[in-house]
């Protein structure tokens, strides 16, 4: 289970839904978690380039700075993204990468480092746009990042009627992914 | 002696305001009175109307009348119109604007309201130059025309801003002259009784600046005149020259449709 | 004025997770919006995307200008026809509607602007327009300008604005950045009961008696019905107070000492801040909208180091809250005037604080707010 304040960076690149899927955990950690959360994007030139980024700060009070210096998770779904962002990631933060998108490790220190062939499991579901869906089933389940009924619901309020069962599926691919292979924080 | 005669639609006034402040010979108290005769004709009272003036001297036309008044801010006129009509559609609005406020500085909200069909009466009084400042050239000012700020002619063509409301959208149109009462109490009357935009464009005498700069004379009479032989109606044009007419402004009703006004959106179930 | 309870229909309730322009929107519907006017401007669009949803649902009109001159002055007539009227632009499309702006404060149209600022051409965040917002418009006026800091006071300080437009009978501007613009952010809605609204007062005079732009010396006066017989004249020129335009300089000069009054007088029933750490402080931070968090951040960096620091966080800038600051300055060594420019509301930190305490300058324009180390390190270094 992740402490809170959890400061997480999730990145990318444009279409795989990164800023949604910072919108869902955010949504669901504050009206479901009742919790408190802040989420802002890239602005400017920097916001281009076919990268994307989102950044959340979940806690349970409310909170200051929305701009967080350390990351206690980068969600890294794209190389160059994850090779702009590891610097930020706290040395007992957390690193969840596709292996398929992000093939080649940089030698820097964090707690724990999971790899989650996030897109090949939404390939064989039979969309890949659903990789993000099976990130946030994985987070839920692995890191405990908001529960699992808070995750399901916020999934099916947000995401448009006709993909809400391949979606629904790609969290529950996500999290049994988590459990088959004995991922979780301890 | 014989008893002094209070015109009777001096009542659509504010007597405070009175004398008015336009120059001797200036258009603009013509145009006042025209209103008034088709305020008195349709039985309308200036009490239970939005009057608007932007800046300029037409944009004093409803200081003088005793309505509700927007006024001060140059070319505005339909942006303010605007918001008043989507709060309170059956307000009646008219605007008061001369050439410069409206074809100039308020060309882009005269040719989107024109567009939306916004429900308003527009009388542009059109004494072809910026007057109040002194006489200076307007998009209106005749090709060639000489004024302050053309010392050698305008080299610019001028606009037909009835041909531009008309391109807009606007739902009636019609252009008169000062020395045309009877036409422009009618058309006043057409123009408040349409629902729809309305430009009723009146093309004025300015003895102060135009007349004197442009035209060599102060003399009213004499600029009456010469709006005279500066348009034509549509009978006189029958019997005139192609070559007779160019550079003439025609005097006519061009456009009387309807189609439905702006409102605003409302909410789709 | 007339107080009364937010309408329930216009209150959506509960806990929400949203962005900062759609908090606004929220704010301003429950507080009885029922006119926009707006003109498409980055990173303002999500105001205007969302009031044109939410406005036909609760009976409201939106429209799009083909300007920001025309969102201006129809707000200015939407307002004087009696509704709640309100726009949003950002820096560059602020810079068109000065001049409507000017005609709302002369006239005493109660109008809301909100406007996001932002770096020039991009998404920068940026506080580089606290001055415009005060002096932008031409002639004699006091501004009202409300800072909210979060996607909360977004919607909370929206509300405020409407009343304060309502109450003082003059423009009410909402100072808001890309920072929170932008940001999604825990936002909870009270019950409709729990929210008051102030609405403009209306006068019991007849025409005959009604004079338009008659009131106490520092008051405001009460508004009258378009075409209901009242006939008044709602003029940039100098009027006096049965509302004719009057070039007699003594009589503009009082239209404009009431017009400047009635918020200079009141100011301490309009200004608001919020004392963070401050009872014991001997450093405070002063800084308004998304400034204030990094610095609260800061000043607790800087009270883990020993150093007993406190925020003072200005909830509107203009009118300034001089009795605010004037009180910190007293209790503190030393201001640190915190903003995302390069240095512009210091200098009205400075004047108050002038000949009590000292003041330093804490700023920076790159386009995102500062970091708490930053400021951290900003005082540090000061202090050495």
């Amino acid at each position: 289970m992740m402490k809170d304040p959890q400061r997480i960076t999730l990145c990318g690149m444009g279409g795989q839904g990164i800023i949604l899927s910072a919108v869902i955990l955010g949504t669901a950690a504050v009206t479901r978690g009742k919790k408190y959360a802040v989420q802002t994007q890239s602005y400017g030139s920097e916001a281009r380039g076919g990268q994307c980024q989102a950044e959340l700060i979940i806690d349970s009070k409310p909170i200051n700075s929305p701009v967080a210096q350390q990351k206690d998770l980068l969600l890294a779904m794209f190389q160059e993204a994850y090779e702009k962002y590891i610097d930020t990631l706290a040395p007992d933060g957390v690193l969840v990468y596709d292996p398929d998108l992000v093939t080649s490790l940089i030698d820097h220190p964090c707690a724990h480092s999971f790899a989650v062939p996030a897109t090949q499991i939404a390939v064989d579901l039979g969309n890949r746009m659903a990789a993000n869906m099976v990130m946030l089933g994985f987070l839920s389940e692995a890191l405990g990042m908001v529960s699992h009924e808070a995750l399901v619901e916020t999934v099916r309020e947000n995401v448009s009627s006709r993909f809400v069962d391949l979606n629904l599926k790609a969290v529950a691919a996500g999290a049994a992914y988590a459990k088959e292979h004995s991922l979780t924080l301890s | 002696m014989s008893e002094l005669k209070i015109n009777p639609n001096r009542r659509f006034l504010r007597p405070e305001k009175l004398p008015h402040f336009f120059c001797s010979g200036c258009g603009c108290g013509q145009v006042l009175n025209y209103f008034c005769q088709a305020l008195d004709a349709l039985d309308m009272t200036p009490e239970e109307m939005l009057t608007i003036g932007g800046v300029g001297c037409t944009a004093r036309i409803p200081i003088y009348l005793k309505s509700d008044t927007f006024h001060g801010v140059h070319g505005r006129t339909l942006a303010w119109a605007t918001g008043v009509k989507l709060v309170r559609p059956e307000l009646p609005v008219v605007i008061f604007a001369g050439d410069g406020d409206l074809a100039s500085i308020g060309g882009n909200h005269f040719i989107h309201a024109a567009r939306r069909n916004l429900d308003v009466t527009v009388i542009m009084v059109n004494n072809l130059n910026f007057a109040m400042t002194g006489g200076q050239v307007a998009p209106t000012t005749p090709e060639g025309a000489h004024t302050m700020t053309t010392p050698y002619g305008s080299a610019e063509p001028r606009f037909d801003i009835c041909k531009l409301a008309e391109a807009a959208g606007a739902t009636h149109v019609e252009r008169w002259t000062t020395s045309r009462p009877v036409q422009c109490v009618a058309a006043i009357k057409r123009a408040l009784s349409h629902k729809g935009f309305s430009l009723i464009e009146i093309v004025s005498q300015c003895p102060t600046h135009f007349g004197r700069y442009a035209l060599g004379s102060g003399d009213p009479q004499k600029l009456v005149q010469w709006i005279k032989d500066y348009t034509y109606t549509e009978a006189e044009g029958a019997k005139m020259t192609p070559e007779e007419r160019e550079g003439k402004l025609l005097c006519a009703q061009f456009v009387n449709t309807e189609r439905p006004v702006y409102e605003g959106t409302n909410e789709v179930l | 004025m007339p107080i009364v309870q937010a309408d329930p229909k216009r209150v959506e309730s509960g806990i929400h997770f949203t962005l900062g322009n759609y908090a606004l929107v929220e704010g301003a519907i429950t507080a009885g919006c029922d006119f926009f006017g707006g003109y498409p401007i980055t990173p303002a669009n999500e105001i205007s995307e969302m009031m044109s949803k939410r406005l036909p649902q609760v009976g409201g009109k939106f429209m799009q200008g083909e300007d920001e001159l025309c969102s201006i002055y129809a707000c200015a007539g939407a307002a004087l026809a009696g509704a709640k009227a309100m726009t949003a632009t950002a820096s560059a499309g602020f810079n068109y509607m000065q001049e409507g702006l000017g005609y709302c404060y002369t006239v005493e149209a109660p109008v809301v602007i909100a406007n996001v600022q932002r770096c020039r051409g991009e998404n920068y965040a940026s506080q580089a327009d606290v001055m415009q917002m005060r002096w932008g418009a031409s002639g004699d006026y006091e501004a009202i300008v409300v800072c909210p800091a979060s996607v909360q006071e977004l919607y909370d300080y929206t509300i405020w604005a409407f009343n304060l437009a309502q109450e003082y009978r003059n423009p009410v501007i909402i100072m808001s950045e890309t920072t929170i613009a932008l940001m999604r952010e825990r936002l909870d809605i009270p019950p409709a009961a729990q929210i008051s609204l102030t609405n403009r007062r209306y006068t019991t005079l007849s025409p005959e008696e009604y004079m338009p732009f008659a009131a106490a010396p520092y008051g405001c006066p009460d508004a009258a019905p378009l075409g209901k017989g009242y006939h008044t004249i709602y003029s940039l020129n100098p009027h006096n107070e049965a509302g004719g335009i009057d070039w007699d300089p003594q009589e503009f000069d009082r239209l404009y000492r009431r017009i400047t009054g009635k918020i200079r007088e009141n100011s301490d029933r309009i200004c608001r801040a919020e004392r963070i750490m401050l009872d014991d402080a001997e450093y405070a931070l002063v800084a308004y909208g998304s400034e204030t968090r990094p610095a609260v951040e800061a000043a607790q960096m800087l009270r883990e180091d020993g150093i007993k620091a406190g925020v003072l966080k200005l909830c509107n800038v203009w009118p300034v809250p001089e009795r605010q600051i004037r009180e910190a300055a007293r209790e503190v060594r030393k201001l640190f005037a915190v903003e995302m420019n390069i240095g512009k509301y210091a200098g009205e930190i400075e004047r108050v604080a002038g000949g009590i305490c000292g003041v330093s300058r804490i700023t920076k324009n790159l386009g995102l707010i500062h970091t708490p180390t930053e400021i951290y390190q900003a005082v540090k270094e000061d202090l050495k």
